[in-house]
C-alpha cells in the first residue's frame, strides 16, 4: 500500500526587512493526475511565506520576553492545513529561512514505508515529522547563503537596506540551484544535505 | 455546531429543577413532543408558590450558578458543582416511563412488554425498529428529567398556624414523592425551608424540621433551612453549600443510571421490541447495535459525572462498535439509518474530542479529529456516494467548524490572544512521536479557514453538477431522480435541486465562505497575525467579487491597500494582486480617487505587466464618471511610486548673495510601452530661507536648453523670483520683508516623462539668508481633463547614487555626505585690512612699525572699532595709532602670552575710503614669532543692529640678523713688566681705599680678539659700525682698539652685508691688573656690538639698530709661565748697513732677516729655570744661543732673540718669489725643574702646525718693503730688551755661522 511521505514544496529566504530574497517552489506528487506539480500558485506561496512573518514576530516577542530561542531555530511556525506546514529559522543577522513542507508531497510503497520509523498506524495517513527534522535543511540553506555572502559582488545592504524597507531579490543562479537541490534532496530522516 | 440538532452535541450537565418559586406558572417539561405530552406524568404540588425576597434571592443565586455556558475544560477546579438549572412554579411534566401501545395495533397474544418511548423497542419511537439512539434521548436527560427536584417551602413562624402548615408541607412532599416514584424516575427530592417575615428566632425550628423530615421520610442531606433575616452574603453561602451537597446527590443519581445501562449491556441479549416490526425489512436492532446504545448511554452518564476518562472509554467503545463491520458496513447507503449512523458517529466523535480537550490532550484531539474524518471518508468512499461531491465537502466544512466551535467553547487559556500562541504544544504522552504538523492543535482561525476552503470546494462541486440534476424532482423523469439519489451525498445538506437550482438562488455559498473567512480573520487579528489576516481579506474579497459585493471589497481592502506591509516589505506579487482586485471594486463603486491612485502605482515597472491593459494614466477614469473632478494626493511611501526623484546641490557651501547650482533628477520607472506622462508642474520644497522651486510645464521649450542622450534629458531651467502678491496694497517695506522670509522661484521646462526616462533639470538657485538650506520634498502635479494628482516624494538623506549630470551623457558622483543640503554662509564683510609695510621677516633689536590700511568697500559709511591682539611668547607692549583720530596712541595690555588693545575707535570710515593705522612694536631682544590679529568690528550706518566682523592675521617673524664666533689670540705686550722692587709700584696706604682713582700698576697683557660675524637675514643689511664693549672689573682694566677698519666701503657709510656671508673684525685688547700683587686668573667679559640698518629704512632719520652679541668668556692672566714668540722681518740693504749684522748683509745682499723673539713670562711666585734649545735646520741659518738656560725670577719675563736667515728663497718650491713661505724653527723650551716642555705660543705672523710646532712666516720680497720700517723700529726695541736679558745669561751663547 502506498504511503504519502512529506516533501519540501517551497523554500523561502526572507531578508532582514521582511522582504522576500528568494523563493523556490518545488513540485509535489499529485495522486489524481499521477504527476508532479506545485500544490499552490506562486502568489499563494508568497502569501504563505509572508504569513509566516507574523509567527516569526510573535515568536520573537515571546522569545525576547522569556530569554529563549537563541539558536534561531523556530521549528514549526504553523501548519496552514493538514497538508502544508511552515518551519522557520532566523540567522542572527535577521535573515529568515522558511521551509514549507507538503505532508503528502511524495508517495512511496508500503514496504518502504514499513521500514521507516514509526510510520503512522493507519494506512492512508501520512508520515509525521519529528522535532528538529528540519535542522539539516536550515543548515544547508545557511551554508548556501554564506557561500552567497562570500561572493564579493554580493552586497547584503543592497538586499536588505539599513533604512529598513524593501530590498532587491537574490539573483544568483548558483544560490537558486543550491536551494533547489536542498529542497529536492530532503526526505524525512535525512541528517545531512 | 449549529447544524447538528439542538442538544446533540452539548455537554451533559446534571439537571436541577426547583419547584415553588418561579416567574412563570408554566409547568416544566412542556417541550415534550405532542405524542408524549399526552401520556406524560404530571407532578404537582398544591401549596402556593413563594414570593418572599429571600426565596427570590436564593433562586436568583442558584440560577446564576448555572453551568451550561461555562467553558468546557477541566481546568476550573474551584467549582464544586455544575448544574443546569430549570425552574417551575409548582408542577412538572415527565415523559412516560412506558410507552403505550399505538392505537390500531393488534395487541399481541401475550401481555405486551412496554418500553420507554425513546427506545427502538417502542413502536411510537422514531427509532423503531432498528435505530440506535437519537437526540431525543439526550434531551430527555438534559432538559426534562431532573436529577434533583428542589422544593421551596415557607416555614411559618406564627405558632398558631405552624403545625397546620407543617402538616400541609408534609402532605405535599409525600404527594410529590409518591407521584415521582409512580412515574418510575429515580429523581432525588430535596426540600428547602425559608423562614417567613415574622420569624425572629429559630427556637424550636430544629424540632419542627426534624418532624417534617421524619414525616416525609427525607434524607437529612436533602433538607435545608434558611434562617430568617439573613444578609445576602450569608444567603449566598447557604446557597453554595446547598448546591454542593445536592451535587453529590445528583452524581449519585447519574451513577445509578450508568450502572443500570451497564447492567443491561451485560445481559448480552438483544431485547425484543414490543411488537415485531412488520414494515420495511422488518429488521430489528442487532446485539452489536444494542451494545453501541448501552455504551453510548453509560458514556453520557459518565459525562454527567464529569468522569471524562470513563466517558472517553465508553464513547470509543461505542464508536468502534458503530463503525465495525457488523454495523455500519451492513447498512445500505440508501437507508435512512445510514445517515442516522453517520450522525451518531459524528456525535460520538465530537464528544470524544470534548473529552480529550477536557483532559488537555490537545494533540490527541487533533489526531482524533483527523481520524474520524479519514474513517468516515473511507466509509463514504467504499459504501456511500464517494467524496467527490458537494455533500462530502459540506460535511468536511462542518467538521472543521465543529472543531473550531469546540475549541472556542473550551476557552483554552493557552489560546488567549495575550499568550500569542499559534498552536499548542503536544501533551507529554505523544511528545516523542512523529507528529503531523497539523496535530499540534492550532487556534480556531486556522480551523475556520479550513472550513472556508471546504466550502469553496462544495461550491465548485455544486457548480459542476449537470443541469439535469439541478431540476426539481417533479420536473425530472423518475430514472433521473433515482440516479440522483445514488450520486449525491445529501447527509445534512440539501438535495441537488436545492443546493444549486436552475431557476433560482440556491444555497448562498459565498455568504457562508465569507462568514467563515471573517471569523478566521477576527481570530488572526486578535493574535496580531496581520499578514495572515490580510491574506484572508484577499480571499474574502475574491469571494465577494463572485457575489459582486464591490462595496464590501472596497471596505475590506482599502485599509490594507493604504498601509500595505506587503508593499513596504517588497512582496510585490501580493501587493499587485490586492491592487488589481481593489481597483476592480473601486471602479465598480465609482471611487475615482482610489482608482487613480491605484493606476498610478500600477504603472511601476516592478509589477508584472498585465496584458491588454492600456497603461495610460489619462485614460484611468474611462467608464467612471465622478460627480466632481477628483484630486488625489499621494504621500511619499504610501504607494510604490514609479517616479523617483533626487535633488543635489553642486557645492556644500555657498555665500549669501551668491547663487549655487542645483540639479533635480526625475526618473520614470513606468512600464515599457506605457504612454508618457506630461506633468503640469513640479514643486521642490526646501527648509531654510528658500521655500519652493516650481517648474511649470511648457511644451515648446527652446531646444538649446535641452540635451538628450539615451534615456537622459538634461534641461537648464532659468528661475525667476516670484513675489507673492498678497500684500499689494501694503507698503513696499512689508513686501520686502516677505521677500526676505520665503522665496519662491519659478521656471518653465518640458516636463514630459517617458517610461524609463530620466529628466534632469539644472537650476541656478540664488542664496539669500545664511543658514542651512536643504531640499526636503517634491510634489509632482499631474493634471488631466478628468482629474488631478499630486505625488509627494521626499528626498532621502542617504542612499541614492548622487550623480551629477555634467551633460546628458556624462555624470560625476558627488561624494558629499548630504548633498541635498547646502550651508549658506553669512554675507562676507566688505571691509579690507591691508598691511602696507608688512615684511616677511623682522629682526631682533629692530623696532617694528606696521602700517595698515583699513578700506571700507561697503556701499555706506561704517563706524568701526579695532581690536588688536599680539600672540606669542613674551609679547611686548605695543602701541597703535590711527591716523585722523587724534594723535593719541593706545598702548596694549600685555598678558603672559598675549598683548591686546580692544575697542580702539576708528570713527566712521566713509564708503570706499580708507584709514591708516600704525602698529608699533618695540625692538625685540630674542628671536620669536608673533601673531598679530586685527579685528575690525563695524556696523553699517543703514543697519546699526548687525555687527560685522572682519579679521585678518599678520605673522611677525622676528629673527636674529647676525651670529658671530670669536678667537682670542695672545700678543706680546710691548711695555716692560713692572718690577716688584720698583718703588713706584709701591702703593701708598692712603691710596688703597681710594679705588676709584687707582692707577693700575699690575701686569698687562695684550690680546687680539678676532670676530667673524655672519648675516642671517634674508636680505642685505647695511652694517654701519662694529665695536666691542669690554666690561672692566675691579681687578682688571681693559681697553680695546679696533684694528681692522674695513667697514667704510659703502658710499653712505657702512658696509652692505649680504646674507650668509662671513665678515671679519679684529680688535686689540690690552688688559692690566690693578695691582701687581693680584696674580689670580681673570676673565675677559666683552660683547660684540653691530650697528646696522636696513637698506631701505622705513624712516631715513631713524637711528641704526644696535645688535649686541655676547662674547664667550676668555681667561686671562694664567699663572703658568708662558712662552710667546714674536717675529719681525728685516731687509738687509747695502746702503744702510745696520750695525749689528754687517757681515751677513755683505755676504747676502737683500736677504731677508727674520728676527724671532722668544719671551718667557713667569707670572708665578716661583723661581723657574728654563732650558732653550734651537735645533739647526737646513731651512734657515740662525744666530742666537743654540742651547741656553734662562732663570726667571718670580713675576718677571725675559726675552731671547734669534736672527734667522732663510736659506731657501721665499716661495722656492714653485719658484715664484711673490709667494711667501713658512719656516719651522726647532725651538724647544723646557722647564728644567719639572722637565716639562713648554708650548711656544705664536703671535702675529706666526702659526702652529699640526704637531704644535711654531711656524714663522717669510713674506715674499715685495711685501717686505713696507714692513721694513716697522721691522727696523721693532728691532731696536728688541735689541734693548735682549740686552737686558743678556746680563742674566749664565750659559755660554753659541753662535752658528
Amino acid at each position: 500500500m502506498a504511503t504519502a511521505i512529506p516533501s519540501i514544496t517551497c523554500l523561502g529566504v526572507i531578508g532582514r526587512n521582511n522582504n522576500p530574497l528568494h523563493i523556490s517552489i518545488l513540485p509535489s506528487y499529485d495522486p489524481s493526475t499521477n504527476a508532479f506539480a506545485p500544490v499552490r500558485t506562486p502568489l499563494q506561496f508568497s502569501l504563505l511565506l509572508s504569513s509566516t512573518l507574523d509567527v516569526f514576530e510573535l515568536r520573537a516577542r515571546h522569545n525576547a520576553a522569556n530569554g529563549v530561542g537563541l539558536t534561531g531555530d523556530y521549528g514549526l511556525l504553523h501548519a496552514v492545513d493538514e497538508r502544508l506546514a511552515s518551519y522557520g529559522f532566523e540567522t542572527n543577522t535577521g535573515v529568515k529561512f522558511v521551509v514549507i513542507v507538503d505532508m503528502r508531497g511524495r508517495r512511496i510503497d508500503g514496504s518502504v514505508a514499513a521500514g521507516m520509523v514509526d510510520v503512522a498506524r493507519r494506512g492512508t495517513a501520512a508520515v509525521g515529522l519529528r522535532e528538529g527534522e528540519m535542522k539539516p535543511v536550515f543548515k544547508a540553506m545557511q551554508t548556501a547563503y554564506i557561500k552567497l555572502l562570500q561572493n564579493p559582488f554580493f552586497d547584503p545592504d543592497e538586499h536588505s537596506p539599513p533604512s529598513g524597507t524593501g530590498g532587491k531579490k537574490i539573483t544568483s543562479k548558483k544560490f537558486a540551484d543550491d536551494i533547489r537541490r536542498i529542497g529536492e534532496n530532503w526526505t524525512p530522516g535525512v541528517t545531512a544535505l | 455546531m449549529d447544524e447538528y440538532p439542538a442538544g446533540s452535541l452539548d455537554q451533559s450537565i446534571p439537571l436541577l429543577l426547583t419547584l415553588g418559586v418561579s416567574a412563570s406558572s408554566a409547568p416544566h417539561g412542556t417541550e415534550l413532543s405532542a405524542a408524549l405530552k399526552e401520556q406524560a406524568v404530571l407532578i404537582r404540588s398544591d401549596l402556593d408558590p413563594l414570593d418572599t425576597e429571600d426565596a427570590l434571592a436564593l433562586l436568583r443565586y442558584i440560577q446564576e450558578r448555572d453551568a451550561s455556558q461555562l467553558p468546557c475544560n477541566g481546568r476550573d477546579t474551584t467549582r464544586r458543582y455544575r448544574f443546569r438549572v430549570r425552574t417551575a412554579e409548582r408542577s412538572l411534566l415527565l415523559p412516560p416511563r412506558r410507552a403505550r401501545l399505538p392505537e390500531g395495533v393488534e395487541a399481541p397474544p401475550t401481555p405486551a412488554v412496554l418500553h420507554s418511548p425513546f427506545s427502538p423497542l417502542s413502536p411510537i419511537s422514531p427509532l423503531y425498529p432498528d435505530g440506535f439512539i437519537d437526540t431525543q434521548w439526550l434531551r430527555k436527560h438534559q432538559d426534562i428529567i431532573p436529577s434533583v427536584l428542589l422544593c421551596f417551602y415557607t416555614l411559618v413562624s406564627d405558632p398558631g398556624l405552624a403545625t397546620l402548615c407543617d402538616n400541609q408541607i408534609k402532605t405535599d412532599v409525600n404527594n410529590i414523592r409518591a407521584l415521582l416514584s409512580q412515574s418510575g424516575y429515580k429523581s432525588r427530592l430535596a426540600v428547602v425551608f425559608l423562614s417567613d417575615r415574622g420569624a425572629h428566632s429559630i427556637d424550636g425550628v430544629q424540632e419542627r424540621l426534624e418532624t417534617i423530615r421524619k414525616g416525609c421520610g427525607l434524607d437529612p442531606k436533602a433538607l435545608f433551612f434558611v434562617p430568617p433575616n439573613e444578609s445576602p452574603d450569608e444567603l449566598e453561602r447557604i446557597g453554595e453549600n446547598m448546591l454542593a451537597t445536592l451535587y453529590g446527590v445528583a452524581i449519585e443519581y447519574y451513577r445509578d443510571l450508568g450502572r443500570h445501562a451497564r447492567k443491561k449491556r451485560g445481559r448480552g441479549v438483544a431485547p425484543q421490541p414490543t411488537i415485531p416490526p412488520t414494515s420495511g425489512t422488518s429488521q430489528i436492532l442487532s446485539l452489536v447495535g444494542w451494545n453501541v446504545r448501552y455504551d453510548f448511554k453509560s458514556a453520557i452518564f459518565a459525562e454527567y459525572r464529569l468522569e471524562m476518562d470513563t466517558a472517553l472509554r465508553s464513547f470509543e467503545q461505542a464508536y468502534e462498535g458503530l463503525l465495525s463491520s457488523e454495523l455500519l458496513e451492513l447498512i445500505p447507503s440508501w437507508s435512512p439509518r445510514w445517515n442516522d449512523a453517520r450522525f451518531l458517529a459524528d456525535v460520538i466523535a465530537v464528544r470524544c474530542l470534548r473529552c480529550l480537550v477536557w483532559n488537555a490532550q490537545y494533540s490527541a484531539a487533533a489526531r482524533r479529529w483527523q481520524f474520524h474524518r479519514d474513517r468516515v471518508a473511507d466509509f463514504v468512499e467504499r459504501r456511500g456516494r464517494g467524496t467527490s461531491n458537494y455533500g462530502w465537502k459540506a460535511w468536511e466544512a462542518r467538521w472543521a467548524t465543529v472543531m473550531a466551535n469546540l475549541i472556542e467553547k473550551a476557552d483554552l487559556s493557552e489560546f488567549s490572544p495575550s499568550s500569542s500562541k499559534v498552536y499548542l504544544q503536544p501533551e507529554k504522552s505523544v511528545m516523542g512521536e512523529r507528529l503531523q504538523p497539523w496535530e499540534f492543535l492550532h487556534h480556531t482561525g486556522y480551523w475556520y479557514r479550513i472550513a472556508a476552503k471546504h466550502l469553496s470546494g462544495r461550491r465548485a462541486f455544486a457548480h459542476a453538477m449537470p443541469e439535469a440534476d439541478r431540476r426539481p424532482p417533479s420536473f425530472s423523469p423518475a430514472s433521473q431522480v433515482a440516479s440522483k439519489a445514488f450520486t449525491y451525498d445529501t447527509y445534512m445538506c440539501p438535495d441537488p435541486h436545492e443546493e444549486y437550482p436552475l431557476d433560482r438562488e440556491g444555497v448562498d455559498h459565498s455568504h457562508m465562505i465569507v462568514e467563515s473567512l471573517m471569523r478566521a480573520r477576527t481570530e488572526f487579528l486578535k493574535r496580531h497575525q496581520v499578514r495572515f489576516a490580510a491574506e484572508l481579506s484577499l480571499e474574502c474579497a475574491g469571494e465577494l467579487a463572485v457575489s459582486k459585493d464591490w462595496q464590501s471589497i472596497v471596505e475590506l481592502l482599502r485599509p490594507l491597500w493604504k498601509d500595505m506591509t506587503f508593499r513596504a516589505e517588497g512582496w510585490l506579487t501580493i501587493a499587485e494582486d490586492l491592487s488589481w482586485m481593489l481597483r476592480a471594486a473601486a471602479a465598480r463603486t465609482g471611487k475615482a480617487e482610489l482608482v487613480i491612485a491605484i493606476d498610478w502605482e500600477l504603472m511601476n515597472r516592478s509589477f508584472t505587466k498585465r496584458k491588454n491593459w492600456h497603461y495610460d494614466i489619462s485614460r484611468t477614469l474611462d467608464g467612471i464618471s465622478p460627480k466632481s473632478k477628483p484630486h488625489v494626493h499621494i504621500e511619499d511611501g504610501q504607494t510604490l511610486s514609479f517616479v523617483s526623484a533626487s535633488f543635489l546641490f553642486r557645492n556644500d557651501e555657498g555665500k549669501a548673495g551668491q547663487s549655487t547650482n542645483g540639479q533635480l533628477a526625475i526618473t520614470s520607472n513606468a512600464h515599457h510601452g506605457s504612454s508618457p506622462i506630461a506633468l503640469s508642474n513640479i514643486q521642490v520644497d526646501f527648509t531654510g530661507s528658500l521655500s519652493h522651486v516650481i517648474l511649470r510645464h511648457e511644451e515648446n521649450i527652446d531646444a538649446k536648453t535641452q540635451q538628450k542622450r539615451g534615456s537622459v534629458v538634461l534641461s537648464r531651467a532659468s528661475l525667476e523670483t516670484v513675489v507673492e502678491k498678497q500684500n499689494t496694497e501694503d507698503k513696499p517695506s512689508d513686501l520686502e520683508e516677505d521677500l526676505s522670509k520665503s522665496v519662491t522661484l519659478q521656471g518653465a521646462s518640458d516636463l514630459t516623462l517617458a517610461p524609463g526616462q530620466t529628466a534632469v533639470f539644472d537650476v541656478q538657485i540664488p542664496l539669500r539668508e545664511p543658514g542651512e538650506t536643504s531640499a526636503v520634498s517634491l510634489t509632482l502635479n499631474y493634471q488631466s481633463d478628468t482629474f488631478g494628482l499630486d505625488q509627494y516624494l521626499s528626498f532621502q538623506r542617504t542612499g541614492g547614487s548622487n550623480l551629477w549630470y555634467l551633460s546628458a551623457a556624462s555624470t560625476t558622483r558627488i561624494s558629499r555626505d548630504n548633498p541635498v543640503s547646502i550651508r549658506v554662509l553669512p554675507r562676507p564683510p566688505q571691509m579690507e585690512i591691508v598691511g602696507l609695510t608688512w615684511r616677511e621677516q623682522y629682526y631682533t633689536d629692530e623696532p617694528i612699525a606696521l602700517e595698515l590700511e583699513i578700506i571700507n568697500e561697503e556701499e555706506v559709511d561704517a563706524p568701526a572699532k579695532l581690536d588688536v591682539t599680539l600672540l606669542g611668547e613674551d609679547v611686548p607692549v605695543f602701541t597703535i595709532e590711527a591716523l585722523g583720530q587724534g594723535d593719541e596712541a593706545s598702548s596694549s595690555v600685555a598678558g603672559s602670552d598675549e598683548s591686546r588693545i580692544s575697542g580702539v575707535s576708528l570713527g566712521s570710515i566713509e564708503s570706499s575710503k580708507s584709514l591708516s593705522v600704525y602698529v608699533r612694536v618695540p625692538s625685540i631682544k630674542r628671536s620669536s614669532r608673533f601673531d598679530l590679529t586685527l579685528k575690525v568690528v563695524y556696523f553699517l550706518s543703514t543697519d546699526p543692529g548687525t555687527p560685522i566682523t572682519q579679521t585678518s592675521i599678520f605673522q611677525l617673524n622676528v629673527v636674529n640678523p647676525f651670529e658671530a664666533n670669536y678667537d682670542l689670540l695672545p700678543r706680546i705686550h710691548p711695555d716692560p713688566w713692572p718690577s716688584l722692587f720698583d718703588p713706584e709700584g709701591v702703593r701708598d696706604l692712603s691710596e688703597v681705599d681710594n679705588t676709584a682713582n687707582l692707577i693700575p700698576r699690575g701686569l698687562s697683557q695684550t690680546w687680539c680678539l678676532v670676530t667673524r660675524y655672519a648675516s642671517f637675514a634674508s636680505e642685505d643689511l647695511r652694517v654701519t659700525d662694529v665695536d666691542i664693549r669690554a666690561l672692566t672689573s675691579q681687578t682688571v682694566t681693559c681697553t680695546s682698539t679696533r684694528k681692522v677698519p674695513a667697514l667704510e666701503k659703502a658710499p653712505d657709510g657702512g658696509r652692505i652685508v649680504k646674507p650668509k656671508t662671513i665678515e671679519d673684525a679684529a680688535f686689540d685688547i690690552v688688559a692690566q691688573k690693578s695691582t701687581l700683587d693680584d696674580r689670580s686668573p681673570a676673565t675677559l667679559d666683552v660683547s660684540f656690538v653691530i650697528r646696522w640698518t636696513r637698506l631701505n629704512p622705513s624712516s631715513p632719520s631713524a637711528p641704526p639698530n644696535i645688535t649686541t652679541l655676547p662674547v664667550p668668556r676668555f681667561t686671562l692672566f694664567g699663572i703658568e709661565p708662558r712662552v710667546l714668540a714674536s717675529v719681525s722681518h728685516l731687509r738687509l740693504k747695502e746702503a744702510e748697513p745696520p750695525g749689528g749684522s754687517k757681515s751677513l748683509g755683505r755676504r747676502r745682499r737683500n736677504r731677508l732677516l727674520v728676527v724671532l723673539r722668544v719671551v718667557i713670562e713667569n707670572a708665578s711666585n716661583h723661581f723657574l729655570t728654563f732650558g732653550l734649545t734651537m735645533e739647526p735646520s737646513d731651512e734657515f741659518a740662525f744666530s742666537g744661543p743654540k742651547q741656553t738656560t734662562l732663570h726667571l725670577l718670580p713675576v718677571s719675563r725675559r726675552a731671547v732673540t734669534y736672527r734667522l736667515l732663510p736659506l731657501r728663497e721665499a716661495g722656492d718650491e714653485g719658484g715664484n718669489k711673490s709667494v711667501g713661505s713658512w719656516i719651522r724653527p726647532g725651538l724647544v723650551v723646557r722647564d728644567k725643574y719639572f722637565q716639562k716642555l713648554l708650548r711656544v705660543i705664536p703671535t702675529e705672523g706666526m702659526k702652529l702646525d699640526k704637531e704644535g710646532a711654531v711656524l714663522v712666516w717669510v713674506p715674499p720680497e715685495e711685501e717686505v718693503e713696507e714692513v721694513e720700517e716697522e721691522g727696523a723700529q721693532e728691532e731696536e726695541t728688541t735689541e734693548e730688551e735682549s740686552d737686558d736679558g743678556d746680563d742674566d745669561e749664565d750659559d755660554k751663547d753659541d753662535e752658528d755661522e
